[in-house]
């Protein structure tokens, strides 16, 4: 056997059978490849041996995709060099190359602090850094919440977080990426350079390997988006592998586009006295124009989040008994819906005056001036951010809590979105079947992009089952909507069915007549986005 | 009842980054911020206006920037803020801060309350309190950590000390300063915002307030620097390979074999059944 290949015994390795949704799976194996080579070695070997490959990055996907359904995993933690910087002249652009295994957080340390492992980088790369500490920070938008994702992981699920309201999903910062397929060869994708043109492909591997391909016409919704296939009649096929949650090949490498960091930022959170107030100013604040509203005309934030009324009271509570939430802001009787926006710019002053407008523009809402925080230096901001975070962490203490007396209840979560103008249905929606099933809930998320998380708190097991019956009724109802099952977390192996009333038998056809290019005798990644597809 | 809280911009990260070679604070690309224990102070003024009424006023000295830092004490809701800044003031150590903010604070007229942060997170000295308070000739009381009861002649206070706690009370016009345990400190609101344009930030020079030039600046800081230097971390890591029951029994043989651990007899091999 090969030495790169490690067997899994009774006791070692148990942590790598599962992920963050906390699902566990089975293998015979597992590797750490530390080099491309490795990673085609191991390719090889899974080949001869014909069993199926579970790709890993940090495992801390919510949708079971690195979890493994049986055959050998490969983790890619170990692949994690930064490997070089480019300076594009023309367009003043940097890009930074990088190892799938490196972890969000490492990326954004090294790029504050301007600290990379430079031994290997060659004399361009060097010219390139010296050039951008002239040029001062720059960042990395995708800001998914967990920040210990790895950028393959990121890539895989087209990640995204609270600024993709403004900066777009981990997709808009792919350049080019290298990905293994399972044939063993190398495809170098770079935007813009292999485009497919009314439908039709051809890219050819380092190797020399042709692939010609038809992509499948498809109507994708137009919303933040995370389910299946990124298929378009004229798109870039690195695009194709962005979001394909690996089941098409192993991203090895790739360039991501930086962004100066903004000179800038500021960030309010505006308690409203009523959801619909709440709701009308997400409207405004994104641009809509509402009949006999006389507000000014806000500059587009970068973020728009929410917290209804439950997670408010949640979090009440917890500020009251929990030693570490004591560092929460009073939240005071009268805030009944949160809404979070920041704004990135050029000044304090600039962003000062902003901050005056909005405050007329949650006047004409019906809210009060003074119920606003306001945070304005990174001391502040991390605050408004440790408040944001304390509302999923409550929710998962709360179910922790609740799993001692019933393990089997699990926190049911939703990942979905829907179009701008079904906003006040959908919350609606989500409102009345709380209401009238009496389950607990609380609700928070990204509702610039119409992406809500809904967090059901089960507290028996009959209550579980309801929650996930009303999980598939709003499925339903959203994709009616035109709306999408998952526009974050990805479909992995847990979302599959919800996939299925996505697009349909049909459109779950098209996506397998792509995997089948790439991947013919389903190998990569069994289990993830296909309904019941096994390994053999 | 009126209140006084001295304020501080420090540089906005916990990293202050030292030149090597000229032992210096790199000051270049960091943004400032209002130093957090003084936010402290500034909150437990807001609260007792709030329930006892009367006045805040904040003040600082530093450089005309410190301005729009004294504006954000505005926002936050005090009333008035005062700025000492003037050429003079520059190179000043903590006897001669003490000294400008003492003559600032005379101009300002009377007082009940002075609160500081217990030190700011720069120099970390703590010494600017004491010092203003002795310059004012007024009792002073350091690492407070709660109110306990105040009125207009008097304050009670809950006061954090090596051991433990002592309550203090102390005559007003008194000076105490803040522990970060005190309060959770608020965040400006934009209604805040809004009524903090319209009020502006006094400026006064060593002339307006009647310094004596051989007691400020360079000119009155008997503090001498002799060197600095970067301090050298040490620290080693030591990497355990193996499976977990490996990497624990190397663990424990290492601990143990610093001396950290009790005797090998202890619980720890008996619970190995
Ligand atoms: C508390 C918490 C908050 C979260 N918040 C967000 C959020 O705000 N936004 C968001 O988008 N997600 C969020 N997530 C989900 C998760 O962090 C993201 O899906 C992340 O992108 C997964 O990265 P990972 O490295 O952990 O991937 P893994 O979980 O290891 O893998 C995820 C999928 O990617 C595949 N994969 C991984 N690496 C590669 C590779 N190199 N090549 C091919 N395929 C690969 C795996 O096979 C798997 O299917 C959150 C998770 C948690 C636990």
């Amino acid at each position: 056997m090969n030495e790169l290949i490690l067997n899994i015994k009774n006791n070692e390795f148990q942590e790598y059978l599962r992920d963050e949704s906390r699902s566990v799976g089975q293998a015979e194996s597992i590797s750490f490849p530390r080099t491309i080579g490795e990673v085609k070695e191991i390719v090889a070997h899974i080949n001869q041996q014909q069993i199926p490959l579970t790709i890993q990055g940090a495992r801390t996907g919510l949708a079971g995709g690195a979890v493994p359904r049986r055959g050998h995993i490969m983790n890619l933690s170990r692949l994690n060099n930064i490997k070089g910087l480019r300076y594009d002249a023309a367009s003043n652009t940097f890009f930074l190359t990088v190892e799938p295994g490196v972890l969000l957080t490492h990326l954004r340390q090294a790029l504050q602090e301007l600290s990379f492992p430079t031994a290997t980088w060659t004399p361009e790369s060097l010219a390139a850094l010296n050039q951008l500490q002239q040029q001062g920070p720059h960042f990395f938008p995708p800001d998914p919440t967990e920040t210990s994702a790895s950028i393959g992981g990121m890539i895989a699920c087209n990640a995204s977080g609270a600024l993709t309201f403004f900066y777009g999903p981990t997709r808009n910062y792919v350049e080019a990426m290298r990905v293994v397929l399972m044939n063993g060869h190398t495809l170098t994708l770079r935007r813009g350079q292999q485009l497919v043109q009314k439908g039709r492909f051809t890219v050819q591997t380092e190797e020399g390997y042709t692939i010609t391909g038809q992509i499948p016409e498809l109507s994708m919704p137009a919303v933040k988006n995370a389910s299946g296939y990124y298929l378009k009649q004229d798109m870039d096929l690195i695009d194709l592998f962005i979001g394909s949650e690996g089941t098409l090949g192993i991203v090895v490498e790739a360039e991501l586009r930086l962004l100066p960091t903004p000179r800038a930022i500021w960030g309010v959170t505006a308690f409203l006295p009523s959801e619909a107030a709440a709701l009308q100013l997400v409207r405004v604040a994104r641009g809509e124009l509402i009949p006999d509203l006389q507000v000014p005309h806000l500059p587009r934030p970068v973020a728009i989040e929410y917290f209804n009324c439950k997670a408010l009271d949640l979090l009440r509570k917890q500020r009251e008994h929990n030693p570490a939430f004591k560092q929460l802001q009073e939240l005071r009787p009268q805030y009944h819906t949160a809404i979070y926006l920041e704004w990135h710019g050029a000044s304090d002053a600039e962003l000062s005056q902003v901050a005056l407008q909005l405050g007329e523009v949650i006047r004409a809402c019906g809210g009060d001036e003074q119920d606003t925080w306001v945070a304005t230096t990174p001391y502040d901001l991390e605050q408004l951010k440790f408040f944001r975070h304390a509302t999923p962490e409550s929710v998962n203490m709360l179910i922790d809590q609740r799993r001692q007396t019933e393990p089997r209840i699990t926190k049911l979560g939703t990942d979905m979105a829907v179009p701008d103008r079904e906003l006040t249905q959908v919350v609606e929606l989500y409102n009345g079947d709380i209401a009238a099933s009496g389950l607990e809930a609380v609700m928070f998320g990204h509702i610039g992009n119409n992406h809500i998380h809904v967090n059901i708190l089960p507290r028996s097991l009959d209550e579980y089952q309801m929650g996930r019956e009303l999980y598939l009724k709003w499925a339903r109802a959203i994709v009616a909507m035109g709306g999408t099952v998952s526009a974050e977390h990805g479909i992995g192996k847990l979302k599959t069915a919800f996939l299925q009333e996505m697009y349909g038998q049909e459109g779950i056809e098209k996506f397998r007549a792509i995997k089948k290019l790439f991947d013919p005798q389903n190998r990569l990644n069994p289990g993830n986005v296909f309904p019941a597809g096994g390994g053999e | 009842m009126k209140i006084i809280v001295c304020v501080k911009q420090v540089p906005a990260s916990t990293q202050v980054r030292l030149n090597r070679e000229t032992g210096t604070i790199i000051r270049e690309g960091v943004a400032s911020m209002l130093n957090p224990y003084d936010s402290y102070a500034l909150e437990e003024a807001l609260r007792l206006k709030e329930t006892l009424g009367g006045e805040v006023t904040t003040i600082s000295m530093g450089i005309p920037s410190v301005a729009d830092l004294l504006k954000a004490t505005l926002a936050l809701g005090a009333d008035r803020a005062i700025l000492l800044t003037d050429r003079k003031f520059a190179g000043a150590d903590t006897l001669a801060t003490a000294y400008a903010l003492a003559k600032g604070i005379n101009r300002l007229g009377t007082f009940d309350l002075i609160i500081c942060g217990k030190q700011a997170i720069d120099g970390d000295t703590a010494q600017v309190g004491p010092s203003l308070a002795e310059k004012l000739g007024v009792p002073h009381l350091t690492n407070v950590q709660q109110i306990k009861e105040i009125d207009g002649q008097r304050i009670q206070c809950l006061r954090l000390t090596d051991a433990g706690y002592e309550t203090v009370e102390l005559q007003l016009p008194a000076l105490i300063t803040v522990v970060k345990d005190i309060n959770l400190p608020r965040l400006p609101s934009i209604a805040g915002l809004r009524r903090a344009l319209s009020q502006p930030v006094t400026l006064w020079t060593a002339a307006d307030v009647d310094a004596d030039p051989n007691h400020i600046g360079l000119q009155g800081s008997p503090t001498q620097v002799t060197s600095t230097f970067v301090p050298e971390h040490q620290r080693q890591s030591e990497r355990f390979e193996g499976d977990a029951s490996q990497q624990a029994s190397q663990l424990v043989e290492r601990l143990s074999s610093l001396g950290l651990l009790g005797p090998r007899e202890g619980g720890l091999s008996n619970d190995q059944h």
